[in-house]
């Protein structure tokens, strides 16, 4: 008994400094893992003008993803080494999120321009959207044809890549043919279907043969603005990969962009300038005085409200309209695009439509669907949403010069008389379910069948949580089976075209109607909706009527003719429910940083955000207060 | 203090026919004066009770409760005592519907796993072999499995149109009924060996009358226990799974409430009075409940009583 | 004392012999307990429609970002590189196989991580957070505990435990919010979010940890808060139990100092059924912080683990899932295989 005492108290001093031993362990992994010292430490990517000379490191990167699981590299913590200190003057800090460590390569899966990679990767056009004008860029020009099926694109000599290899036609080949071969890149099917071939004829010469008349071809593929158009790839290092789809890219990623990511976790993102930027010597851009950019991780918008009052942010993602205004009272040095009116922001280019499935019942019914647009109290979503600034919309594009011009042109104000797609009258709605065959049963819901109308709205939590429970109010007093699905299910949803509404934009038109008409005339493939015609609006007359569009440019008479043809279409068959135009309430802190673009400023005419493919456009030109 | 004389530890001697109790309740109110913290744990839920039935009966919750029934963003005042949300619900009727949904979440999913608690426990202790081994096995096995995490998950690929309160009962009550298992198998173990039992057995009782007539009676401090800790554990994982925005959307369910409220910034835009209700009414509920169930630990292990 | 362990040698033997067929008992319940974490995990997020490659593009085309015409033709290119569009039995055996090589597959919403990147990404941040405040909860809870069921303590002391206990009742979400709004919000006394500082740069520096530290102190808060009171009432409880039994009367009656009794023959018998509680205690904290990383917005497995539900990324779900699971597990197979050793009053047998 005695003896086992006595082993019993070593193994207790054993096990207690055992014990203190993995928790100073555990303790110190941690703390250790995340500092880049740790880490794997590419002593050439960090000193940001010099270092961007050394290939030998930007061909390196591919390891990370052919490694099996269990040997996870340490990059996948944080990538890139210590970082040079920048004072805070010269530092633009936004905070809207950091995306996949690692994956910089525009062909990749897990790809997003979003959080900073705008910054790095750059397209051919850039296109100012207030400006309502076009910056070549990476392209010195891009000229079409008389009948827009060849296009001559002109590289700007001066362009390189940031380990110093001359961007090319190579190169814009390389994207090009990539679009047409690889059906897992996005925009595919438009090369696909419009481009027949695009050869080189010198090395800053591309042409581009087109197998139908493409006049939005260079707008809607080859410039970026918004969250669209596609940027340029380094051939001489995704030629060489297996897999481009698969590549990550790495910091070392070979870019032409203004920036190089120096430090990148899962907090921040941390891009520094490069001096030796080709589009300062073209003479095309100043040198930025930011010399540093930070992508921060945004992890709700309270701290981030708070974040951008107490300066230590300069830019933020678009905020609700009581969060704008409260930020806008706490700190003076604070803006917006409309500066201190209201909306407190621009219009982006996403108006939200509620959408049904054509194909089922009880929407097939296109009085159902008037009756439901009926219901919507369009007035009281201003009044409560937006505090009494006009958002809410019946019509599906944004409104901008090219478009607001249309909307208010003499044949589309008739149609609007005609059809009324703003009222609100419950009696009226009620009239059209009659007429449908409703009746309103015990719980004053509309009934057929023992069925009452499936109007659950899937939405998205993250923008739709202020509009969604309002509109399902509004319908349930209106008699329909209204309910909220935020579930990530939703797009799964919309996709399948299951029973139901769909809140959800339209992301098409930016300077004439035709790119959203279009997307209605787009069919389900494999069950699926195609593109986002959750509606699967099936109309062989406006088909034909979209078809006629294509090829004529937008100021052509026969163009104007046919969209009001298609827009009496829209709204006569209630295509989808018009509800909201979309909002940007983006706050930018003057403190440190001015010459935002605004409504009194519109510098370039980019928009502001700074999660667009414009993002650099709008950040390079930004003065520093001191 | 008068009652002492009738104390039943001082009561009449050894004859126990002719002794007259005092009426049930005053014996239980004078329990739970000794009891302080079952008398506090349960003065809290009948506050609450009271708050929700009173508030149900004259209130139209149906309708001030959801959204667009009044106006928006008001601070609490005499028209509205608690003030109302950014969507327009009356707050004080969006807290008594909100508690009345989460006290049926917690009752039914806490409710259902004691019972098959109750039944396993039995099974298994009773009939021992190899239905106990499975039964303990399985409970040992899902133990260090996390509920909340798998429960997360249910939640989240379940289509969300068919979440209603019943369907987060349901979905809480899936992987917490091992503890309650657990719990009654030991106590009925111990109770197997023990004088009354084999008292029983030789006075010819059938298993079903053992387990009805002498098991279940002893075991009832036991069984209200595992019921309130149920309860409590349900209120826990459906509140931790309305923050996550998984619970019914429409509802105002309490979790609900709060998870709006962080949607629209309410902390941030002033609205200080939209997140407070929820958030005291769940630490009262949370907090009645452990003492509850700490009161209920000294009804059940007496030894405990001593601290006191 | 040499003499002593000599002699206690042989015992020691004895007992690892035993131990050994204890220990294959353990380790394949350990198996079993993985096996069915995994299979359960495999199967739920299947009852779901959606599909986390479509969420993927889902994401982009929501923010207006994505104008594929087919994006289905994508998705079924991708479907098919993943092995999903193979009957579920077989990705299940699949899945299993990968297991078994240390193979956590490729996330399918933010492919090409893979899973273990993701894992390796927020793991540190998780740790540091779980383990101090496991220990630390552990620490303080049995301290107050110890002190509140000691007879000689002040009455004030005995107390002490009360708050405690009435907050391990309280939801850690809630009392993260609580601080949230009066510690950060209004008296701007800590950071409301994050990791570290907007504009900090990540090095291992005395300012950067210290830093880091101050963010962790909230989120660490809410959790021991709502954990001290759950150790408190069980190492009271246990030391009530212990005021009677036998030896604690001798101790007394033997004239030993109150210190003594209090320290030796009090906390260190009532401190080791605690011990026990550790492992499961581990799980508890980190489904609490599952929700508390979320609200404070720190990079860790919890985050990584919500987002991933959102998208139904099942991968990174069954990654995640598996690796707590384990982790407890071990730690249960952990604790079970010192305890022993700890408490001389339990052997091992081999029933």
């Amino acid at each position: 008994m005695k003896q086992t005492k006595i082993t019993r108290r070593q193994l207790l001093r054993l096990s207690a400094l055992a014990g203190t031993g993995a928790v100073i362990a555990a303790c110190g992994a941690p703390a250790a893992t995340p500092a880049p010292a740790a880490t794997e430490a590419p002593a050439a990517a960090t000193e940001a003008p010099a270092a961007t000379e050394a290939p030998a490191a930007a061909t390196e990167a591919p390891a990370a993803t052919e490694a099996p699981a269990a040997t996870a590299e340490p990059t996948a913590v944080s990538a890139g080494g210590p970082v040079a200190d920048v004072p805070r003057n010269r530092t633009l800090i936004t905070m809207n999120g950091v995306d996949a460590v690692n994956v910089t390569n525009p062909w990749t899966a897990g790809y997003s321009h979003q959080q900073g990679n705008a910054m790095v990767n750059e397209p051919l056009f850039y296109y100012a959207i207030f400006g309502d004008k076009e910056y070549p860029w990476l392209a010195e020009s891009g000229e079409y044809n008389k009948d827009f099926t060849e296009l001559t694109i002109k590289l700007r000599k001066e362009a390189a890549w940031s380990d110093g290899t001359p961007f090319t036609a190579k190169d814009v080949l390389f994207t090009f043919n990539g679009q047409m071969t690889n059906e897992k890149l996005n925009y595919h099917t438009e090369f696909k279907d419009f481009v027949k071939e695009a050869k080189s004829t010198d090395d800053y010469t591309v042409v581009v043969t087109f197998s139908q008349p493409a006049p939005r071809f260079k707008f809607e593929v080859l410039s970026q603005k918004y969250d669209t158009g596609i940027p340029m790839v380094p051939e001489h290092v995704l030629s060489k990969q297996a897999d481009v789809n698969a590549f990550q890219g790495g910091i070392d990623f070979p870019h032409t962009g203004p920036y190089t990511i120096v430090n990148w976790n899962v907090q921040q993102k941390i891009m520094d300038l490069r001096e030796d930027w080709w589009a300062v010597k073209a003479g095309i851009a100043p040198m930025p005085d930011a010399k540093r950019v930070v992508f921060r991780a945004n992890p709700n918008v309270e701290a981030t409200a708070q974040n951008v009052v107490n300066n230590e942010v300069d830019m933020t993602l678009d905020l609700r309209n009581d969060a704008i205004k409260s930020v806008l009272a706490q700190n003076p040095k604070i803006t917006t695009h409309s500066g201190d009116k209201p909306p407190h922001g621009y219009l982006d280019w996403w108006p939200n439509s509620l959408w049904v499935n054509h194909e089922i019942e009880p929407f097939k019914d296109v009085k159902v669907r008037q009756a439901i647009s009926m219901s919507i109290n369009r007035d009281q979503l201003d009044e409560i949403v937006y505090e009494g600034a006009q958002i809410a919309t019946t019509v599906p594009f944004p409104l901008y010069p090219g478009l607001k011009a249309f909307v208010e042109s003499p044949p589309v104000k008739a149609l609007e008389e005609k059809y009324q797609p703003r009222k609100f009258d419950l009696d009226g709605a009620g009239a059209l379910m009659t007429e449908a065959g409703f009746a309103k049963n015990a719980d004053g819901l509309w009934e057929k069948d023992g069925k009452t109308v499936p109007c659950t709205i899937n939405g998205f939590e993250s923008i739709h949580s202020d509009i969604v429970p309002i509109l399902v109010e509004q319908l349930k007093q209106a008699g329909f089976d209204a309910a909220v699905n935020f579930g990530p299910d939703a797009f799964q949803n919309m996709a399948d075209g299951k029973p139901g509404l769909y809140m959800f934009g339209h992301g098409a038109s930016l300077k004439d109607p035709y790119a959203t008409f279009f997307l209605f005339t787009k069919k389900p493939i494999g069950g699926g909706a195609g593109a986002n015609n959750f509606s699967r609006y099936n109309n062989p007359e406006f088909d034909k009527i979209v078809e006629q569009m294509g090829p004529l440019p937008a100021d052509d008479p026969k163009f104007q003719e046919l969209a009001v043809q298609a827009m009496e279409w829209y709204w006569k068959d209630v295509i989808d429910i018009p509800v909201i135009q979309w909002l940007h309430r983006i706050p930018y802190n003057q403190t440190y940083w001015t010459n935002y673009p605004t409504e009194a400023n519109p510098a370039l005419g980019f928009n502001g955000a700074q999660w667009h493919t414009t993002a650099p456009m709008v950040i390079t030109n930004l003065k520093a207060v001191s | 203090m008068s009652a002492t004389i009738t104390s039943p530890a001082a009561g009449a001697p050894a004859v126990p026919a002719p002794f007259q109790q005092p009426p049930r309740r005053v014996l239980v109110a004078r329990y739970l004066r000794r009891n302080k913290s079952l008398g506090v744990g349960i003065a809290i839920v009948i506050f609450l009770t009271l708050f929700t039935i009173i508030g149900s009966v004259t209130i139209d919750t149906a309708k001030k409760a959801y959204p667009l029934a009044v106006k928006t963003k008001q601070p609490p005042s005499a028209q509205f005592p608690l003030g109302t949300d950014w969507y327009g619900r009356d707050l004080l009727a969006a807290m008594v519907r909100g508690l009345w949904q989460t006290a049926v979440i917690g009752f039914l999913a806490g409710a259902a796993a004691t019972a098959l608690g109750v039944v396993l426990g039995f099974i298994s202790a009773y009939y021992g072999g190899a239905v106990d081994k499975t039964i303990t096995g399985i409970c040992q096995v899902l133990q260090p499995i996390p509920p909340f995490l798998i429960q997360v998950i249910i939640a989240g690929s379940i289509d969300k149109r068919s979440v209603t309160i019943y369907t987060m009962a349901l979905i809480v009550f899936l992987l917490s009924w091992m503890g309650p298992t657990l719990v009654i198998r030991a106590q009925v173990l111990s109770m197997k060996e023990r004088m009354f039992v084999n008292v029983a057995k030789l006075s010819g009782m059938t298993n079903l009358e053992i387990i009805f007539k002498e098991l279940l009676p002893n075991l009832l401090p036991f069984i209200a226990a595992s019921f309130v800790s149920a309860v409590f554990g349900a209120i826990f994982a459906s509140f931790g799974l309305s923050v996550l925005g998984l619970g019914p959307m429409r509802e105002p369910l309490i979790g609900n409430i709060i998870y709006y409220s962080l949607q629209q910034s309410a902390f941030f835009n002033g609205w200080w009075w939209w997140p407070l209700w929820p958030m005291l009414t769940l630490i009262l509920i949370f907090s009645a409940l452990t003492l509850i169930n700490i009161g209920m630990d000294e009804i059940a292990n007496p030894r405990v009583r001593r601290t006191e | 004392m040499g003499d002593a362990l000599a002699d206690a040698h042989p015992h020691l033997i004895e007992v690892s012999e035993v131990k050994l067929a204890y220990l294959a008992r353990r380790v394949l319940f350990l198996l079993v307990v993985i096996w069915v974490a995994s299979t359960i995990t495999f199967f739920i997020p299947r009852i779901s429609p959606k599909n986390p490659i479509r969420e993927r593009f889902a994401e982009l085309a929501r923010t207006g970002g994505f104008s594929p015409q087919d994006m289905e033709k994508i998705v079924a290119a991708y479907n098919a590189k993943f092995g999903l569009d193979k009957p579920v039995v077989q990705q299940y055996f699949d899945y299993m196989g990968g297991i078994l090589r240390g193979d956590l597959g490729v996330s399918l919403n933010k492919f090409p991580k893979t899973v273990w990147e993701l894992i390796m990404e927020a793991l540190p941040w998780t740790i540091v957070l779980i383990v101090t405040t496991t220990i630390l909860s552990f620490i303080i809870g049995n301290i107050v505990g110890a002190v509140s069921a000691w007879p000689k303590s002040p009455s004030w002391v005995r107390t002490l435990s009360i708050p405690f206990i009435l907050l391990q009742g309280v939801h850690p979400y809630l009392l993260g919010l609580l601080m949230i709004f009066f510690i950060a919000f209004r008296l701007k006394l800590l950071p409301l979010s994050g990791a570290y500082s907007v504009g900090i740069q990540p090095e291992l520096s005395l300012s950067f940890l210290l830093d880091a530290a101050r963010h962790q102190i909230l989120p660490a808060l809410s959790l021991i808060l709502a954990s001290v009171g759950g150790w408190a009432l069980a190492m009271r409880g246990m030391g009530v139990t212990i005021q009677g039994e036998d030896y604690v009367n001798f101790a007394e009656h033997k004239g030993l100092k109150q210190n003594t009794i209090f320290s030796s023959y009090y906390v260190r018998n009532a401190l080791l059924p605690q011990v026990t509680g550790l492992a499961l205690a581990f799980g508890s904290i980190i489904t609490a912080g599952v929700l508390v990383e979320t609200l404070y917005g720190l990079p860790g497995l919890g985050s990584v683990l919500s987002a991933a539900i959102n998208s139904n990324d099942f991968m990174v779900i069954y990654g995640i899932v598996l690796f707590i699971v384990v982790g407890v597990a071990v730690m249960m197979l952990v604790v079970d295989l010192v305890y022993p050793l700890l408490d001389p009053r339990i052997r091992y047998e081999t029933k």
